[in-house]
């Protein structure tokens, strides 16, 4: 492990970062805020800090090996929040510095988890910022450094797989790099279609802009303490469904359509199949027990229920009712969706639908092994049988996922949050999702949990957005032993 | 194995045969064959010329390599040899090949085995396979020959009924007119006369319409219904074929197959065929899958001794029918004697479809029946034939031949002694090996 070569490819990713820090420090400078400096000030500290490690971490051979690209991204993802939270910091939105790292982590890892009381009076920069993280982190730090930085070798590949948010599979193109400004390339187009709608409709273009960065990467930050709920849109909504579902989507499904015309292939994607599914399935649970014991119209019980599905299951958190005070059923619903989660290799996070079929799947094949124990039964989706070694990968990143939910609650309830608020917190943050049920629900929001409750959930969010390997290898001994 | 057999027949029939062959032990058993013989490699040009490839009518690649086979035939084409043949396994070196052009404009190329050079492509596997899957779907278990495109058929029945066993064949009473071509028994095989007396366990060979089959076939055995369960045994190139096949025609299909990593690269392919590892003469795990509840088994390992034993394991358990798949053609009639239900060789299949294509002259269909120790051939009659315009029963027909059937047009006629074959008619033959030529010669 050269702890230097990390060091120093760490550098130009800060870089990148501070540059990034110009946007609101533009917009501050439109609308004339006193954060001006604050970011100014951020924006010096984080780009010199790259330009230092740079040029005194002593370059030591080029190509970075698997390891030292696992220690990088994590690197990335955490220098991303501990700088990305200077803005709150200094321009006092946050006096605590932990809550301003809560604010940065949930923004990056598109939780959408927010610790802010007060979000309309906060300047527009704080606010644009807090969006732009999310809308950063969703497609992929690395994975738009690795679309726009050159050379960065046989190490990129390593990277990006340490941060793709999906169970491993072929690469749509030859070159990491092509992979990288292909995804990119789709997101931004998708987020100018999405800015249009809004527009459109008749949203300011301050507010069109940043709600479609909290829709594109399942994010959830709104710049309105209502949320959705705000704008008493139809149309808004709807389009936001639209785009939430969308981002929900494996990108590589759009590639396959844009760039290839394989609408066959979209079409037979049974991960595409099994998402929508869960989402109508869920929906039309949530319209009955609205319908029978909440005595909601229908077209109301119809309008939350959908809404509130889909930004549950794409992991984005918007809201537009209080569904923390649905039946308990409704929740437990919600609940399920928090923990499947959206389709791989979209920006939604969670477990990913593709991971829960082939759960189902393994866990059908061993009741039918236990009275025909010599059939062999490969795991098909789509006719084309998974190789071994990837189910194992699914069933043990689950089994990780599941045993870190677990942990976590446990944890989150001994600080002295209730069994419900325990439990959902960790699911919401290691989902990627932003607001829980009970005292963490969409009504309210982070800012009461304890110190520590807030380390543990930032955690959660950062282990819950690498999908655990990259983080969990930092604290395997082995994994820093030899070599 | 398939090669030799292919040399033998066609030395035997006359025809003047270069066998190539790379092993010297392999070489050393064909020399028991009136052929000339080269040692080298087929795919190298200048064995193939020592071979006197350049003035060969025919060249068969039967190895077991599906690219030398097709490289060799795509050089003996260059060299000069008029027609080629191919054994390949592959199917998918069997279709079309389209080469997508990089734009929507660019002129697309295809590739079909002529363009390699290939006159015939032949697949052994899916040909057995087809084989096996006719004869579950039929009301007997035993083979079927079909010609006239479906519309005569020569097939086999088991001698079962006890009103006919020990009685001559004349009194016999068939429910629609059809002739008893051959009658096989593990001893001899013989071309029956009306006086022939048949006996239990007796495979005879029937010639009738396709419509009459069914209801002949009730005067030798009870009908079986067709089979829609099926176990096979191996998962190699026959068992993974056929279980593709019977999967695609809704049959449900359980595979059985001892090497793990064969099972699940099979498990992968096939879609709804359930995959078991376990060794098929292992009777207690036979019975352990259910084998005894399956309306048929059929061992198609690479082995026939293997086959033979694990299908006759079957039919012990009761399994509805049990055939084997058999390579060797001197186990054939073994397997039948020991009360398999049936027996069906790819090679000789293939050896079959190659034959037919070196006598395309009179010959419009060959079959090999009882295990190639009788052939059903479909003959057109010549406008200046030696057996048309005559009464049947006139005609000084060898000894070991039996005219079966007659398509005339949309007729198909049993023939009496009466009948008179036309010119133009299509005519199916029953006869032994030996007096093929001369049957040949009443048609020229």
């Amino acid at each position: 492990m050269r702890i230097r070569v990390v060091l120093r490819y760490l550098g130009p990713f800060l870089m990148g970062l501070g540059l990034f820090m110009l946007i609101p420090l533009a917009f501050s400078l439109y609308y004339r805020e006193p954060d001006t400096l604050a970011f100014f000030i951020s924006m010096a500290i984080t780009a010199g800090a790259g330009l230092l490690l740079r040029l005194f971490a002593r370059p030591g051979g080029d190509r970075l090996s698997r390891r030292e690209a696992l220690l990088l991204v994590a690197g990335i993802w955490i220098a991303a929040a501990v700088f990305g939270a200077l803005p709150y910091k200094l321009s006092g939105t946050f006096p605590n510095y932990l809550n301003a790292y809560f604010e940065a982590m949930s923004g990056f890892t598109t939780t959408g988890a927010s610790v802010l009381t007060s979000i309309e009076s906060q300047p527009h920069g704080i606010l644009l910022w807090r969006d732009l993280t999310q809308w950063l982190g969703g497609m992929g730090i690395v994975m738009l450094f690795v679309a726009i930085l050159p050379a960065l070798g046989v190490g990129a590949a390593h990277m990006v797989e340490g941060e793709l948010p999906g169970p491993k599979a072929e690469r749509l193109t030859a070159r990491i790099r092509d992979t990288a400004r292909i995804l990119w390339q789709l997101y931004l187009g998708l987020s100018a279609l999405e800015i249009v709608a809004l527009l459109i409709v008749g949203l300011p273009f301050f507010d069109a802009l940043l709600n479609t960065f909290g829709t594109m990467p399942t994010g959830g930050f709104c710049p309105r303490d209502l949320s959705i709920a705000a704008y008493n849109s139809a149309s808004v909504e709807g389009i936001v469904i639209f785009f939430m579902i969308l981002a929900g989507t494996n990108f590589q499904l759009f590639y396959l359509i844009l760039w290839k015309r394989q609408l066959r292939t979209f079409l037979a994607d049974r991960e595409l199949r099994w998402y929508l599914a869960i989402w109508a399935t869920a929906s039309l649970l949530i319209v009955l027990d609205l319908i029978m014991n909440m005595g909601y119209s229908v077209s109301n019980a119809f309008r939350y229920a959908t809404f509130q599905a889909v930004s549950i299951q794409t992991t984005t958190g918007f809201a537009i009712t209080n569904f923390a005070a649905w039946p308990s059923f409704s929740q437990s619903v919600l609940l399920v969706l928090m923990i499947v989660g959206a389709s791989a290799y979209s920006t939604g996070g969670a477990l990913k639908v593709i991971r829960v079929g082939v759960l189902a799947k393994y866990a059908y094949r061993q009741v039918l092994l236990v009275f025909s124990p010599r059939s062999i039964r490969p795991l098909k989706l789509a006719g084309k049988a998974l190789p071994e070694k990837v189910v194992s990968e699914i069933v043990g990143l689950s089994i990780l996922y599941i045993a870190t939910l677990v942990l976590g609650s446990v944890v989150m309830s001994a600080i002295g949050l209730d069994t419900v608020s325990a439990f959902s917190s960790v699911a919401a943050t290691l989902g990627n999702v932003g607001p829980g049920l009970g005292s963490v629900g969409p009504a309210a929001n982070y800012a009461m949990v304890p110190g520590i409750g807030k380390v543990v959930l930032t955690f959660c969010m950062l282990v819950g957005r690498l999908e655990l390997w990259t983080v969990l290898v930092l604290i395997t001994p082995v994994f820093w032993k030899a070599r | 194995m398939g090669g030799f057999h292919i040399a033998s027949v066609l030395s035997m029939e006359g025809h003047s045969v270069v066998v190539v062959e790379q092993s010297e032990a392999a070489l050393d058993s064909v020399r028991r064959l009136d052929v000339k013989t080269v040692l080298g490699s087929g795919s190298n040009p200048r064995v193939l010329r020592e071979a006197e490839a350049p003035r060969a009518d025919l060249l068969i690649a039967f190895t077991a390599s599906d690219e030398t086979n097709m490289v060799a035939c795509f050089l003996a084409k260059a060299l000069g040899t008029k027609r080629t043949v191919a054994r390949v396994r592959n199917p998918e070196y069997s279709g079309y090949l389209v080469t997508g052009g990089k734009s929507a404009i660019a002129t697309r190329r295809i590739v079909t085995p002529e363009s390699l050079g290939i006159s015939l492509l032949v697949n052994p596997d899916i040909m057995a396979a087809e084989e096996i899957s006719s004869i579950l779907a039929s009301l007997y278990s035993t083979s079927i020959e079909e010609f006239a495109a479906g519309r005569v058929q020569v097939r086999e029945f088991r001698v079962e009924s006890e009103t006919i066993v020990n009685k001559p064949l004349h009194d016999v009473v068939f429910p629609q007119p059809c002739v008893v071509a051959a009658i096989d028994r593990p001893t001899e095989v013989i071309v029956p006369t009306s006086d022939a007396i048949l006996k239990k366990n007796d495979h005879v060979w029937v010639v009738s319409s396709a419509e009459a089959m069914d209801e002949i076939g009730a005067v030798f055995a009870q009908k079986k219904s067709p089979a829609k369960r099926i176990v096979i045994l191996g998962g190699e190139h026959v068992g993974f074929r056929l279980a593709q096949l019977l999967e695609k025609r809704g049959m449900g299909v359980k595979l059985i197959e001892a090497d793990p990593a064969l099972c699940h690269q099979v498990a992968a392919q096939l879609e709804r065929t359930e995959v078991v590892q376990g060794e098929g003469t292992d009777r207690d795990f036979l019975v352990e899958e259910g084998v005894p509840f399956y309306d048929a088994f059929i061992a198609a390992t690479g082995r026939d001794e293997h086959n033979i034993l694990s299908a006759l394991l079957a039919k012990n358990l009761d399994t509805g029918r049990s055939l084997a798949l058999v390579e060797r053609a001197q186990y054939v009639p073994l397997a039948e004697a020991v009360g398999l239900d049936g027996v069906v060789s790819p090679l000789l299949l293939a050896a079959e479809r190659i034959i037919r294509l070196v006598r395309s002259t009179t010959m419009i269909t060959v079959a090999f029946i009882a295990g190639s120790r009788a052939e059903a051939i479909e003959f057109a009659a010549g406008q200046t034939a030696r057996i048309a315009k005559r009464q049947l029963g006139k005609v000084d027909l060898p000894h070991g031949a039996v005219v079966g059937a007659i398509v005339r047009g949309d007729a198909t006629i049993i023939p009496q002694s009466d009948t008179v074959i036309e010119p133009g008619d299509h005519v199916v033959v029953v006869c032994l090996p030996s007096v093929v030529p001369t049957v040949e010669k009443l048609f020229e």
